[in-house]
């Protein structure tokens, strides 16, 4: 397999997030992983410190430049992520657009990182440049239900609503959206958070159709950095193996996850001991140790297919 | 495993030299891999171009503090290499003596990298700081052939100057010395060339034992970089599953070394195409295709003990 990934992310000294969560399970999955380090801090922020420096736009040019000077600026997928600078996030829209001349099948992975459980954790004004320039050139996008419905200006209370934020959301630029979590009520039971899947797939006369999935994970009682990070990549990977069937990719993702997750949360109790709340430093995803749930995760969720409206004319 | 490195060195955003070479196989070895990034280019400097960003001392400091403040600051490794900068590579050593007084096991695995075939490529003022101040704290030192003349101020021209030498280099610190690559006449022919290391070890009785080793490997017609960088991150994960035994360190390590070079050179003449030499980009090593063989590699070359 040659495949090449551009990952523009956090780089931190410690620990999983960013392109430290995304580059090694690419790499192990097979991938070529090329990395620009949008900062370079010494772990993740909900440590009780944190230290280190960020990348300027000019800086990302830049780095870009010597790449494009070497004519190497060839690349099938490129993966972003957590944000806090709009000229940042400006740079970057340039550089897809830039190598989707270059390569047109060049396939965009955004997770559209802006905030959770109601609230914005990035600076108000990146929601027009997602909103207007990177979600459009995206094509596939994994947004939470307030991302989602932040993009789209609609809420999602039900199944349905969420069917028709991820319809928008198609309509605003990518053809694979997957709401990675929502409050949306699982048919399992309230140890299970729902996720729902959408994929446009566009056949050769013109028509499409679209794969609705939604699956019910088991919830984990720990807050955990680095997975949604996790998540986008092995995402990026599934439906590189499986680019016409959702469920199959989706099943793999949230598979993944859970393996790895479940072993960060056994060993992450065990160092803290009994009765003892585990650190942010000991919550540290086992991605290591992990290597070979990455490679050949055992599915342990199935997607259920939604039957919606039939095939729509373009 | 529980075992933790702190790798300082370049990061690439293209390629594998630095922390981009030497993260993955210890990664894929079990190795918790804590990387600072000394500078973020491009790709490495073998290319018609190269641009990016460098860190300088303070900014690596604030890095570190980091890491202190959290009291996360213990590690069983700390792995450096190629620097171009003084006040750098003394700040690394401010670091590698607080750690080594956080965990007086650390293990320091040190690339003395100065230059090779004969001349310096780094500024000259880095030969003493690497002489007085880092390899004294180092453990495992990998010099090739002129940077152990280099640190040691004597010629190499024989296998007996070579153990001279590498005793000399363990005087001044580290107990694990590998000169990686030497000019001396190999015994297999003149497509290998020698490489040798030396290990002191400390008997209960509290004499001292010196394991003396003598490899052939075999020479691959290309300029390869990141080699070293692979070389030292996969001789700390041999030596630290055979800590006793340099022979069957060394023969793992090199044996990777073979495996991955292979895959690269065939690969880049593929690319290439017939009768056209290889591009550095075409040359960038097959690390992530050479997964099975960094986890377990098979054993290509022996290495032969030497008195």
């Amino acid at each position: 397999m040659e495949c090449r990934v551009l990952s523009i992310q956090s780089h931190v000294v410690r620990g999983y997030v960013g392109n430290k969560s995304a580059t090694f399970p690419l790499q192990v999955l097979g991938f070529e992983v090329d990395s620009i380090n949008s900062v370079q801090f010494s772990n993740h922020t909900g440590y009780a410190h944190w230290k280190g420096q960020v990348l300027t736009a000019e800086e990302l040019n830049v780095l870009y430049d010597g790449i494009k000077l070497n004519k190497v600026n060839q690349y099938d997928y490129i993966l972003t992520g957590y944000s806090r600078d709009t000229s940042f996030l400006e740079v970057v829209v340039d550089i897809i657009q830039e190598l989707k001349k270059a390569n047109p099948s060049l396939v965009y992975v955004c997770d559209p990182v802006m905030g959770d459980q109601g609230a914005m954790y990035v600076p108000e004004n990146l929601l027009p440049v997602y909103k207007n320039k990177v979600v459009p050139l995206s094509d596939i996008l994994t947004p939470n239900q307030f991302e989602a419905e932040l993009l789209t200006g609609r809420k999602i209370n039900t199944e349905d609503e969420a069917v028709q934020v991820m319809d928008l959301l198609h309509e605003m630029g990518p053809d694979t959206v997957v709401l990675t979590s929502t409050d949306l009520p699982s048919r399992q039971g309230d140890q299970f958070l729902v996720a729902l899947g959408s994929q446009k797939i566009r056949k050769p006369d013109g028509t499409s159709t679209n794969q609705r999935i939604c699956l019910d994970i088991p919830k984990v009682n720990a807050v955990f950095v680095g997975t949604g990070d996790l998540f986008a990549a092995m995402l990026l990977a599934w439906t590189h193996h499986h680019p016409n069937d959702l469920k199959t990719a989706c099943e793999k993702t949230v598979s993944v996850m859970h393996h790895v997750i479940k072993r960060t949360i056994t060993y992450a109790v065990e160092t803290a001991g009994p009765g003892k709340k585990p650190s942010p430093a000991q919550l540290e995803l086992r991605m290591v140790q992990s290597k070979a749930d990455i490679e050949n995760p055992a599915i342990v969720v199935e997607a259920n297919v939604l039957d919606k409206s039939p095939d729509q004319k373009q | 495993m529980e075992c933790r490195v702190l790798s300082i060195q370049s990061h690439v955003v293209r390629g594998y030299v630095g922390n981009k070479s030497a993260s993955f196989p210890l990664q894929v070895l079990g190795f918790e891999v804590d990387s600072i990034n000394s500078v973020q280019f491009s790709n490495h400097t073998g290319y018609s171009h190269w641009k990016g960003q460098v860190l300088t001392a303070d900014e690596l400091h604030v890095l570190y503090e980091g890491i202190k403040l959290n009291n996360v600051h213990q590690y069983d490794y700390v792995l450096t290499g190629y620097t171009r900068d003084t006040s750098f590579l003394e700040m690394v050593v401010d670091i590698v003596q607080e750690l080594k007084r956080a965990n007086p096991n650390l293990v320091y695995v040190c690339d003395p990298v100065l230059g090779d075939h004969g001349s310096m490529y780094v500024p000259q003022n880095l030969y003493p700081v690497y002489k007085n101040k880092v390899v004294p704290v180092a453990d495992i030192i990998t010099p090739n052939q002129f940077e152990a003349e280099l640190l040691t101020g004597k010629n190499i021209s024989s296998q007996k100057d070579a153990v001279e030498v590498m005793d000399l280099l363990h005087a001044m610190g580290p107990d694990t010395v590998v000169i990686t690559s030497s000019d001396l006449p190999p015994r297999l022919g003149d497509r290998f060339l020698v490489s040798l290391g030396s290990q002191r070890h400390v008997r209960p009785d509290g004499t001292r034992t010196t394991q003396r080793v003598r490899i052939e490997v075999p020479k691959v017609d290309a300029v390869f970089v990141g080699t070293g960088d692979l070389f030292a991150a996969m001789l700390l994960a041999w030596t630290h599953h055979y800590p006793n035994d340099l022979k069957t360190a060394c023969e793992k390590t090199f044996s990777v070394m073979h495996h991955v070079i292979q895959r690269t050179i065939s690969y880049a003449h593929e690319l290439a195409g017939p009768g056209r030499r290889p591009s550095p980009p075409q040359l960038e090593l097959r690390m992530v295709q050479s997964k099975a063989d960094i986890e377990d590699p098979a054993i290509v070359t022996e290495a032969t003990i030497i008195s």
